[in-house]
C-alpha cells in the first residue's frame, strides 16, 4: 500500500514537471503550446544519441536534455509563436493560429525521431548511470525516484512561490491577466514570454530524461500521450494556477494508480479523459482555477 | 442575482420608453454601478456624461442585456426585460453602437450595415435594401458600399456603425461615444442626423466625453461619477452643477480623454 | 476518361474521403470553434461502419447510416457539454476527444481489432455514390457560404457580442454545429472504411490531425472550395512528388507551421483578398474625394475638451 502511494508520488511528480511548463505558458502569456510533448520527448531523444555515443552520467544527461529542451522551445517561440501573435488583430483571432502551429511543430520533431528508432522504445541504457535501489522499511525507492520527488515537487512548489511573491512573477500574472494594460505598464513581453518558454522548455527536457530514466525508455509517441494528460491536469487544477497544477498531477496519477489495479493497464489513457470531461462538466475553471472560462 | 420589480420604481410625469429601476452592476468587489434609476424621456436626445470609469458604458451594457445585473431592473415601454437575453434585446427595439468599432474586417460596408436587420427583417428582403440604402444616404456613405472597412477612415467607420444601428429602425438607439475620432465636419454632421432623427420621434441615449457636443444636441442630460448618478437636467443645468464641475474639471483638473 | 477514373479512383476516393473530414472540421470552424473532434467522428464512423459490416453483417449501407447516425449523437452529446468554453479549451478537450477515442480502439479487443484494426470490410459502395454524397454536402454547404447566412455566421465567429446585439443566437448556432460536423466527419470515416477496406488505430490518430489541419491551411477556412482544393493537393502531392510521400509528416508539418504564421486566409484566402482588391480598385478615386469631403483629418479633434471655462 504504501510502495503504491510512493509509486503514485513518483509518478504525480513526473507530471507536475511535465505539465508545469504549459500551465505556465498558457497562464501568462496565453500560448497553448501543443508542441510541449514533443519537446518533452526530442529532448529526451537527443540525449539518447548523444548517450550512444558516450556513456554519460545521468548528471550530464540531464543537462543535455533539459537545455534541448529550453533552445527547442525558444525557437519555437521565436520563430513561430511570436510572429503569430504579434500579427494577430487581437489575442483571439491568434489563438487558432497558434494552435495549427502548434500542432504543425510538433509533428516534425516526431516524425524525426519516428524514423530513427521505428517507433521502437529507446533509453539511457548505454549511458553510464545504474539505478539504485533502497529498501526502507519494507518500502523500495530507488535514487531515481528520489530524484524525481525532489526535482518535481520542489520545482513545483518553488515556481508557485516564485510567481506568488517576485516581482518578475508579477509581471508574469499581470500579462496573463490583461496583456495590453500590462504592455502600457512597461512589462516587456516579448522579452518575459521567451524565458518563459526557456523555463518551461527546460523542465519538459527534465522531464523527458526523468521520465526515461524512470520507466528505463520511452517512445517517439510518449510525448502525445503525456500531452493528453497535462490538459487533463492543467484543466483539473485549473489553469494559471501553480499550486493546481500539482493538485492536478496528484489526482490525475492516483487515479491512473486506482485504475492500473484494478483493471488491465490499457484502460489508463481513459482516466485523463474521464477526469477531464467530469471537470469540464462541474467545474470548468478547474478546482483552484480562477479565470473566467466560459465565453459570452 | 435578484432584480426586483418592486425595488423602489420611480415616477414619471411622461411615459419613458426605457427605464433603469436601482440598476447595480458589481465585479466582485468593483461598483462598476451602484444604484441607478432613469427614464429616457420619448423621443428625446438624452445623455451621459461622465469621467472614465464613472459606469455610463457599463450602465449602456445593462440596458442592452450585455451586461449582467447585480441588482435593480430594466424596462422597456413597461415591459421588464431584465432577464431576456442578449440577442433578444435588438427585436425589443433597441439598437446601439460600441465604444470600439466592431466591424467584421473581411465584410463590405453594405454587408454590414445589412447585418442589423438579417434576424429583425427576416422575411421582408426588398424592404431591407431600402433601409439600408437610406442608412447609408444619411450617414453620408453613398459610393463606399463595396469597400472594406480596413479601407475606410476611422471616422467613416464610425459611420458605418451608426448607419448599421438605424438601419434597423429602432425605437430607441444607444450611441457609445460615436464621434470619437470624427473630424468636425463629422461631428456636425452627426448631430444633425440625430436631430434629424429625434424628429421621427426615436428616442436615443448617448454616452459621450465632448461635453461642447452634447450640451449642444442633447435635451436632457445625466451625469454619473463613480458609478452613481450625481446630476440629472438640462444640459445648462447640469454644465453647471458643482458636483458635476468638480468630477470633471476639479479633482481630475483636466479632463481625460 | 473512364479508364484513368477506374486507375485512380482509390485517390479520388481519397480525395472525396478527406475532403468530407475538411468540411466537418470548417463548419465549427467557421463559427469560431475551434473543435478536432471530427478526427473522432470519422473513428465512429469508420469503426462502426467496419463492426457492424464484418460482426454483425448488417448490410453497407444501413451500416454506413448508423455510424455517421451515431457519429452525430455523440457530437451533439459532447457539443452540450463543451461548447459553452473558450478558444482554447474546447480545442484541447476535443484533441482529447479524438485521442481518447484512438485509444478505445487499440484497447477494443476483438471488437475493434486492436493495435492492428479491422479488415476485409467489403461494400457495394463505388466511387460514384461517394462522390454524389459529396456533391450533396456541397450544395448544402454552399448555401450557407452566401446571403444572410453566411454573415451571421461571419458575424458568430469574428465577433460573438457584435451577434447578439445584432439577434443572432450565438449559442445555438455553435450548439448546431457539432451534429452536422459529426454527421459529415462520421459519413468521411464510413465512406473511407468501404474505400480502404481495412481501418486501424493508426489511421484515426494523431496525423490524422495535422493533415486535416495542413487542408484547412492551404484551402483557408472560409468555403468548401478551399476544402477540396486543400484535399486535391493533399492526396496528389505524394503520387507527384515521391519522397514527400516517404517525409509525408515533415512536410506537412513544415508547411502548416509556415501558413499558421504567414498566411492566415489560407491560399484561397490571398486569392478572394486579390480579387476583392481588383474590385475595389476602381473605386479609389471615389474613396479619395469623399475623404476630402469629410473635411478636417481625423487627426484632431480626438480629445475632448472640458465644456465651461468658467
Amino acid at each position: 500500500m504504501v510502495q503504491d502511494l510512493l509509486n503514485a508520488t513518483t509518478l504525480a511528480s513526473i507530471y507536475v514537471l511535465f505539465a508545469l511548463g504549459m500551465s505556465l505558458v498558457w497562464g501568462t502569456i496565453g500560448i497553448l503550446n501543443f508542441a510541449h510533448g514533443s519537446i518533452f520527448m526530442f529532448s529526451a531523444f537527443i540525449a539518447y544519441l548523444v548517450v550512444q555515443q558516450i556513456p554519460l552520467g545521468m548528471p550530464a544527461v540531464i543537462v543535455i536534455a533539459m537545455v534541448s529542451g529550453a533552445l527547442i522551445a525558444v525557437a519555437m517561440q521565436y520563430l513561430v509563436f511570436q510572429p503569430i501573435m504579434k500579427k494577430a488583430k487581437n489575442p483571439h483571432a491568434g489563438e487558432l493560429q497558434l494552435v495549427i502551429g502548434g500542432i504543425g511543430l510538433s509533428a516534425i520533431p516526431i516524425s524525426f525521431a519516428q524514423r530513427s528508432t521505428l517507433s521502437n522504445p529507446f533509453g539511457f541504457s548505454a549511458g553510464s548511470f545504474e539505478t539504485q535501489a533502497y529498501t526502507i522499511g519494507g518500502v523500495i525507492i530507488t535514487n531515481v525516484m528520489i530524484i524525481i520527488l525532489i526535482a518535481g515537487l520542489g520545482l513545483g512548489v518553488g515556481t508557485a512561490l516564485w510567481i506568488r511573491n517576485s516581482k518578475k512573477g508579477l509581471a508574469l500574472r499581470a500579462l496573463g491577466v490583461d496583456p495590453e494594460v500590462s504592455a502600457m505598464m512597461g512589462i516587456d513581453r516579448p522579452k518575459l514570454a521567451l524565458a518563459t518558454m526557456l523555463y518551461s522548455g527546460a523542465l519538459a527536457g527534465l522531464a523527458g530524461a526523468l521520465l526515461t530514466y524512470y520507466f528505463n525508455s520511452i517512445t517517439s509517441e510518449s510525448g502525445d500521450t503525456l500531452l493528453l494528460k497535462a490538459f487533463a491536469i492543467i484543466i483539473l487544477g485549473g489553469v494559471g494556477s501553480i499550486f493546481g497544477v500539482i493538485l492536478g498531477s496528484f489526482i490525475l496519477a492516483f487515479a491512473e494508480f486506482a485504475v492500473l489495479l484494478y483493471t488491465n493497464g490499457s484502460w489508463v489513457t481513459a482516466v485523463s479523459f474521464g477526469l477531464l470531461f467530469l471537470i469540464l462538466l462541474i467545474r470548468p475553471q478547474g478546482i483552484l482555477g480562477k479565470k473566467e472560462v466560459r465565453r459570452t | 442575482m435578484e432584480t426586483s420589480e418592486a425595488t423602489e420604481a420611480p415616477t414619471y410625469d411622461y411615459e419613458p420608453v426605457a427605464e433603469a429601476r436601482g440598476v447595480a452592476v458589481h465585479y466582485g468587489g468593483i461598483k462598476a454601478v451602484d444604484g441607478v434609476s432613469l427614464g429616457l424621456r420619448p423621443g428625446n436626445i438624452s445623455g451621459i456624461l461622465g469621467p472614465n470609469g464613472s459606469g455610463k458604458t457599463t450602465l449602456l451594457g445593462a440596458l442592452t442585456r450585455m451586461v449582467q445585473l447585480t441588482r435593480g431592473s430594466v424596462w422597456c415601454q413597461g415591459q421588464n426585460y431584465s432577464h431576456v437575453k442578449s440577442d433578444r434585446v435588438i427585436t425589443l427595439g433597441i439598437s446601439r453602437t460600441f465604444q470600439t468599432v466592431r466591424l467584421l474586417p473581411e465584410r463590405t460596408v453594405w454587408d454590414n450595415i445589412i447585418l442589423s436587420t438579417d434576424v429583425v427583417f427576416k422575411r421582408e428582403g426588398d424592404k431591407v435594401e431600402g433601409l439600408v440604402k437610406e442608412a447609408i444616404a444619411r450617414t453620408g456613405l453613398e459610393g463606399l458600399e463595396k469597400a472594406r472597412p480596413d479601407e475606410l477612415s476611422y471616422g467613416m467607420q464610425r459611420r458605418v456603425e451608426i448607419a448599421r444601428a438605424i438601419a434597423v429602425q429602432p425605437r430607441l438607439l444607444f450611441l457609445d461615444e460615436p464621434t470619437a475620432g470624427m473630424s468636425r465636419k463629422e461631428r456636425a454632421d452627426i448631430s444633425a442626423l440625430m436631430r434629424n432623427l429625434r424628429s421621427e420621434g426615436l428616442t436615443q441615449l448617448i454616452v459621450e466625453h465632448d461635453v461642447g457636443m452634447m450640451v449642444e444636441t442633447c435635451d436632457y442630460l445625466y451625469a454619473m461619477n463613480f458609478g452613481s448618478l450625481i446630476a440629472e437636467g438640462t444640459p445648462q443645468d447640469v454644465v453647471r452643477n458643482a458636483a458635476v464641475q468638480e468630477a470633471y474639471l476639479g479633482k481630475h483638473g483636466r479632463h481625460d480623454a | 476518361m473512364m479508364g484513368w477514373i477506374d486507375q485512380n479512383e482509390f485517390l479520388i476516393g481519397s480525395t472525396l474521403t478527406v475532403f468530407l473530414l475538411a468540411i466537418s472540421i470548417q463548419i465549427p470552424l467557421r463559427l469560431g470553434v475551434i473543435s478536432f473532434a471530427s478526427i473522432g467522428y470519422y473513428a465512429i464512423g469508420g469503426y462502426g461502419t467496419a463492426i457492424l459490416m464484418t460482426q454483425h453483417g448488417v448490410s453497407t449501407w444501413t451500416s454506413v447510416v448508423v455510424a455517421s447516425v451515431a457519429a452525430a449523437v455523440v457530437a451533439t452529446l459532447l457539443g452540450l457539454i463543451i461548447a459553452r468554453l473558450n478558444g482554447l479549451y474546447l480545442a484541447m478537450a476535443t484533441v482529447s476527444f479524438s485521442l481518447l477515442l484512438s485509444a478505445v480502439a487499440v484497447n477494443g479487443g476483438s471488437v475493434t481489432g486492436g493495435a492492428v484494426g479491422l479488415f476485409g470490410i467489403i461494400g457495394d459502395i463505388t466511387i460514384w455514390h461517394t462522390a454524389g454524397i459529396a456533391v450533396v454536402i456541397i450544395i448544402l454547404v454552399s448555401f450557407t457560404e452566401r446571403g444572410k447566412l453566411s454573415r451571421r455566421i461571419d458575424a458568430t465567429r469574428e465577433d460573438s457580442q457584435l451577434a447578439s446585439a445584432m439577434g443572432i443566437n450565438v449559442n445555438a448556432y455553435r450548439r448546431l454545429s457539432f451534429p452536422i460536423s459529426g454527421l459529415i466527419g462520421g459519413l468521411a470515416g464510413a465512406l473511407a472504411v468501404n474505400l480502404k477496406t481495412a481501418i486501424n488505430p493508426e489511421s484515426v490518430n494523431f496525423t490524422l490531425v495535422v493533415l486535416a489541419l495542413t487542408i484547412i491551411i492551404i484551402g483557408g477556412q472560409a468555403s468548401w472550395i478551399g476544402a477540396l482544393a486543400g484535399s486535391l493537393f493533399f492526396v496528389w502531392l505524394p503520387e507527384i512528388l515521391v519522397f514527400v510521400g516517404e517525409w509525408e509528416e515533415v512536410v506537412y508539418g513544415t508547411l502548416v507551421v509556415f501558413a499558421a504564421v504567414l498566411v492566415p486566409g489560407g491560399v484561397v484566402g490571398v486569392f478572394n483578398d486579390w480579387r476583392h482588391r481588383r474590385s475595389v480598385a476602381r473605386e479609389r478615386p471615389k474613396v479619395a474625394l469623399l475623404e476630402a469631403a469629410a473635411g478636417e483629418s481625423d487627426a484632431e479633434l480626438t480629445q475632448s475638451r472640458s465644456g465651461k471655462d468658467g
